[in-house]
């Protein structure tokens, strides 16, 4: 493993993803700029269509790092020790904001309804967007947050 | 006034001439955990708090207390 000891190892991952998370989280949100552009178009062409499934492919990758802790391709003991105890707090403190704020949208969502129709596609794509995107801020906030000082 | 869980974990870690890093490796956690633990930022479970403990070589209870 390079030289070095699996909490090394361990500490160096989950230092980078502390730096990453926040990045991710401005690449996933400003997506939704492309998203809107898209829909209040005047047509869609395929292209446009790809675009959607790339966001839609990034939500499952987010949501499935998000649940299992990521890190797919390392050693057993290294994911195991990256997901300790504080990670663990950390992913279900952010996990809670996220369903916390898809909520919140989903009521804002429904208002909104009561005055202009918004189409099924819109309403999961707004919902899961806030709830993916405040859960990956919240993440990224407690892991810096934790490595600070380290 | 609210009750705190303070600790001498950093006394007793330099004490015994350990890092954060050392100290992490042998209870099986990341730095960043014995950071917010010695910190008072994040409260440890009971299994840690004992891990913690044992690798200081102290009881939890003198590794650990209430404050009022």
């Amino acid at each position: 493993m390079n030289g070095r000891s699996v909490s090394e190892r361990a500490d160096f991952l989950s230092r980078r993803r502390a730096r990453i998370l926040p990045a991710l989280a401005i690449i996933y949100l400003t997506q939704q700029a492309s998203y809107i552009t898209i829909r209040s178009g005047p047509a869609h062409r395929a292209v446009d269509e790809v675009k959607i499934s790339a966001w839609l492919v990034l939500s499952a990758v987010l949501l499935t790092a998000i649940a299992t802790n990521g890190f797919w391709f390392q050693p057993r003991e290294v994911r195991s020790m990256i997901d300790d105890e504080l990670t663990r707090a950390n992913r279900n403190d952010a996990m809670r904001l996220g369903f916390i704020f898809a909520m919140l949208t989903c009521i804002v969502v429904y208002f909104i309804t009561m005055f202009e129709p918004v189409n099924g596609r819109d309403a999961v794509h707004i919902v899961m967007s806030d709830g993916l995107g405040a859960a990956l801020i919240r993440w990224g906030w407690l892991e810096r947050f934790a490595h600070r000082d380290a | 006034m609210p009750e705190r869980l303070a600790n001498g974990l950093k006394d007793r870690r330099t004490e015994i001439g350990l890092t954060q890093a050392e100290l992490a490796e042998r209870v099986g956690v990341t730095r960043k955990t014995v950071n917010t633990v010695e910190n008072g930022v994040f409260t440890p479970s009971a299994t840690l708090a004992i891990k913690l403990a044992q690798a200081l070589g102290i009881s939890v209870e003198q590794l650990f207390w209430i404050e009022r």
